[in-house]
């Protein structure tokens, strides 16, 4: 199916909107196409493809928001759609309290692209199943030193496009490639058991896997469970230093800075699911961080898993410093959020497929760099702990209580690395962790991540990032 | 038009010489009113057909989804799926479709051609809800109502045909009151005589005007008490987990336990197709064979994986109707009924926590079974048998073989959970269980 064809659709099911009695409208013609290939233990797994296009329409009637989607792509059926989007938000207008409004966002007209060298078309099932065969034979040769009786590996490609029209006179057109590589490792040794989640991509055609350099990648993580096996000890006790990798760092920023910033919580909309925020509507200036806590979201990062540089309601996408020198700054705001809360949207709307609203997400989310080296980092603790990576870890509906099990993690001591410790617990309350923040190195790296909000759910791509950041004063946990 | 669409797949797939072809045409509408803060956030209405088709050929195997399956482009599709598959390398695992034609007719349970009727009353029922929770303390109140039909129809190359059908109508609800205490309140029924919102909105406005003034605890072991809304969390994990997929990939805590004691034996869990007042399954599986009921644990004892055809090839048994072509799962879990009243296990609880809803259950290592999760809502401290106090900022943090080892009452009435943090519907009792690790946050 060519987006080309169903843009008339979009056009068509906004007039249709306005003619029923709608006072705004929006159509987005969302379409995705994708391979998957799937290895386990060394034996294919049937190979997946999947296409998806369809219709997305929303409506504001007598201060009601309707969502409707089909993927039933004839007039006939958009009409009738359209028409029952309006007749059932008006009908639910007993239940309204106070008419919802939308901000006076400038409407963008925009054709925009990911960065593709190699166009995504090119990846197909069995170029995917190539690649996986080549990383499980590293994982199964003498060198990883580790044996791993469950590989679970996949890699796929995904082409998403759309075509977004509102009554405002927004008109967007967009093409993201993506790549995506998703893998478990279980080592074991001595009858002890560990696991490594693995999860990497970014928006691009096929040159994103040479980039990623996954085979090299996942080998250097399979090894290091077999350390992790051999020879973690006991973590230290007590008040401790701690430095987060940039895996950590960047988990950190996503669940207790980019979640209780999202507006549509603050508000209350995703109570029932997702949750709320231990901010409130004029918690903006609030100090909640050391003056080293600084953490943003980057929707226009090139390459990146959450690369959206026009959002899902036609509004230009821009960086959002969340944390500023320990600051509350600015939320993650939709066109909603924004009216309601007198500012503009910054363009933090975004929807995984034609059959979802779209609702307030985070993009790329991150602690921003520092001065220091790593290894000035490490000389500034006495006794600690660094978190290289993590398996376990939640956080409470309102963001305030987190907890990150480390996986690869090392002891520090006078400054320097020492042995790797087993499954430190760091378990901590937001302003304690912003708080602690006492440097930051220069370092940055990202991770893919699927972040799941809204009903019914949307898994949406995002990066999670940042440097290496020292926090100090922390008690530590052992599992 | 769904039996056409899988008839031109199918035949299209034989011309093209597949030693096994499946096609599975699903049409589903899902209407839904979501409110937060006593009002009205958003209606949904969604409506959707998808065509899956899976191709098998000389050992190699691949699947295809598509959501435009127009008869116009249904040939194409079917041909581009065909040429992937050549290009695959062959599988050791292959498993042939069974010779065997079956034809199967809609189960005539759990359907209610009212859940279809249901439109624009959604908002009604939500607003019983959000009264009823108000009334019993709950200031403001979020949630969804949803209601949903669908129908599956299935062709194989062997000849298997049928259709089935299946309709739902569920509310979750979230109460909260001064502090923002909170509680939660589920609805879940395949029919609407069974649907009852305003029960739903008054145990969120009771928990949440009892949360008010909660502590947190002490960290260390406690009994706790799980309603079937956490409950069914975890035996929902451990549907997943049953899964011959699961086990393979080394992903499942149950690993090389078939015969063995994972739980106590008052714990049985079981797997159905279809059963009376479910809310999801059908009477044929991804393959075309029929679901039916699978003893997963039987008296703490893991009975059964749950398997596909190339799943059950593997391991010498037959399958259980659990098809995902890729991975078997479950349909709808029950856990077995109990002989304790809901009073009777909050009395035998010396020094113990009573959870009403969690979420965010995530797991150190899923070959062991660790994990954490998050209560919220309504969580209190029982000791010497009387709730003394609400508590917040807890977690679990234990293993699912532990908990459910140690599992010491479950209680004779049962619900019927699916909700954000259950997507397998569960028919799921209270479980009491001892010995379990609450932590909490240092500071």
């Amino acid at each position: 199916m060519k987006l080309e064809e169903l843009k008339d659709l979009a056009d068509y099911a906004i007039n249709q909107a306005r003619l029923a009695g709608a006072s705004y409208a929006e159509a987005r013609i969302h379409g995705a196409t994708g391979n998957e290939s799937l290895l386990k233990n060394g034996e294919p797994e049937p190979a997946v493809l999947v296409e998806s296009f369809g219709i997305g329409v929303r409506v504001l009637a007598k201060g009601a928001l309707g969502f409707s989607a089909t993927n039933s792509l004839d007039r006939k059926s958009v009409k009738q759609l359209t028409i029952v989007t309006v007749k059932m938000a008006k009908s639910a207008g007993a239940l309204l309290k106070k008419p919802l409004t939308f901000d006076a966002s400038k409407p963008v007209k925009k054709k925009w692209k990911a960065e593709e060298k190699q166009r995504i078309e090119g990846g197909d099932v069995r170029w995917l199943g190539s690649l996986l065969r080549e990383i499980d034979g590293r994982l199964t040769s003498e060198e990883v030193g580790v044996k791993l009786p469950g590989r679970f590996l996949t890699a796929g490609t995904t082409l998403e496009e759309k075509y977004f029209v509102n009554s405002d006179g927004a008109r967007v057109e967009s093409r993201v490639p993506r790549v995506h590589f998703f893998g478990i490792l279980t080592g074991v040794e001595n009858g002890e058991t560990a696991q490594r989640m693995i999860q990497q991509g970014e928006s691009g055609g096929l040159e994103v896997v040479e980039r990623l350099d996954l085979v090299k990648r996942v080998e250097r993580e399979a090894k290091t469970l077999g350390e992790v096996l051999r020879k973690a000890t006991k973590p230290p006790e007590g008040t401790i230093d701690i430095v987060l990798s940039p895996e950590l760092s960047g988990i950190a920023a996503h669940e207790s800075v980019g979640h209780p910033q999202e507006a549509d919580r603050i508000l209350g909309r995703e109570g029932a699911q997702a949750g709320e925020s231990y901010l409130k509507r004029d918690s903006i200036g609030l100090k909640v961080g050391s003056a080293e806590a600084n953490v943003s979201d980057d929707p226009t990062l090139l390459n990146s898993n959450g690369f959206s540089p026009v959002d899902d309601e036609g509004v230009e996408g821009k960086k959002r410093r969340l944390i500023q020198d320990g600051y509350i700054r600015e939320f993650l705001q939709n066109r909603s959020t924004a009216a309601e809360l007198d500012v503009t949207s910054n363009g933090a709307s975004r929807s995984v497929a034609f059959n979802r609203e779209p609702i307030i997400r985070m993009s790329n989310t991150f602690v921003e760099p520092g001065e220091y080296t790593f290894e000035e980092l490490l000389k500034e603790v006495q006794l600690g702990v660094y978190f290289a990576s993590f398996t376990e870890w939640n956080i409470d509906d309102k963001r305030l209580n987190q907890r990150y099990v480390g996986l690869e993690a090392y002891l520090v001591e006078g400054g320097e690395l020492k042995g790797l410790v087993k499954a430190p617990v760091l378990e901590i309350t937001t302003p304690k962790l912003w708080g602690s923040v006492k440097a930051r190195s220069k370092r940055m790296e990202f991770e893919a991540a699927t972040c799941g909000k809204g009903d019914p759910m949307q898994g949406i791509p995002v990066w999670t990032g940042g440097p290496d950041t020292l926090l100090s004063g922390i008690k530590l946990g052992s599992r | 038009m769904m039996e056409a669409l899988n008839e031109l797949a199918v035949s299209t797939a034989k011309k093209l010489g597949v030693d096994d072809a499946v096609a599975l045409t699903s049409q589903g509408n899902e209407r839904m009113v979501r409110f937060a803060n006593n009002s009205l956030t958003v209606t949904k209405n969604m409506k959707e057909t998808e065509l899956f088709v899976y191709l098998g050929k000389d050992n190699r195997r691949i699947v295809a989804a598509t959501s435009n399956p127009d008869e116009s482009s249904i040939r194409a599709f079917v041909k581009k799926l065909f040429e992937s598959l050549q290009s695959l390398p062959k599988g050791s695992d292959y498993a042939s479709l069974p010779e065997r034609a079956r034809h199967y007719r809609p189960s005539q349970m759990s359907y209610d051609k009212k859940v279809e009727a249901v439109g624009t009353e959604l908002s009604e029922l939500a607003g019983e809800a959000i009264e009823s929770a108000r009334k019993n303390g709950g200031e403001r109140s979020a949630g969804a109502v949803v209601a949903s039909v669908g129908t599956s129809s299935i062709l194989t190359s062997s000849g298997t045909s049928g259709h089935d059908r299946g309709a739902s109508i569920t509310l979750n609800i979230r109460s909260f009151s001064q502090d923002d205490a909170s509680g939660h309140g589920l609805s879940c029924a395949s029919r609407l005589s069974g649907f009852d919102p305003v029960e739903a909105g008054r145990r969120a406005g009771e928990n949440a005007k009892k949360m008010v003034g909660a502590k947190e605890p002490e960290a260390g072991e406690y009994e706790v008490l799980m309603s079937p809304t956490v409950a069914s969390n975890l035996v929902d994990l451990i549907g997943g987990f049953s899964s011959a997929f699961s086990v393979e990939a080394g992903i499942s805590y149950l690993v090389d336990k078939l015969g063995k004691k994972v739980a106590s034996e008052s714990f049985s869990l079981s797997d159905h197709g279809r059963m009376d007042g479910a809310l999801d399954g059908r009477v044929f599986d991804d393959e075309g064979l029929p679901t039916g009921t699978t003893p997963i644990i039987t008296k703490g004892v893991l009975e059964n994986y749950l398997h596909n055809l190339t799943t059950a090839k593997k391991a010498g048994k037959a399958s259980t109707g659990n098809a995902g072509t890729i991975s078997p799962h479950p349909w709808n879990l029950e856990v077995g009924r109990g002989d304790s009243s809901y009073d009777e296990m909050v009395k035998s609880m010396k020094r113990g926590v009573i959870l009403t809803s969690n979420w965010y259950t995530r797991f150190k290592n899923y070959r062991t079974g660790e994990f954490s999760t998050v209560p919220r809502d309504g969580a209190y401290l029982v000791e010497d048998g009387r709730i003394t106090q609400g508590l917040k900022g807890l977690r679990v943090s234990d293993s699912l073989e532990r908990i459910f080892s140690s599992t010491r009452l479950i209680s004779k009435n049962r619900e019927w959970i699916e909700w954000w943090e259950v997507d397998t519907p569960t028919l799921c009792p209270w479980v009491l269980v001892d010995g379990v690790k609450i932590t909490r946050a240092y500071e």
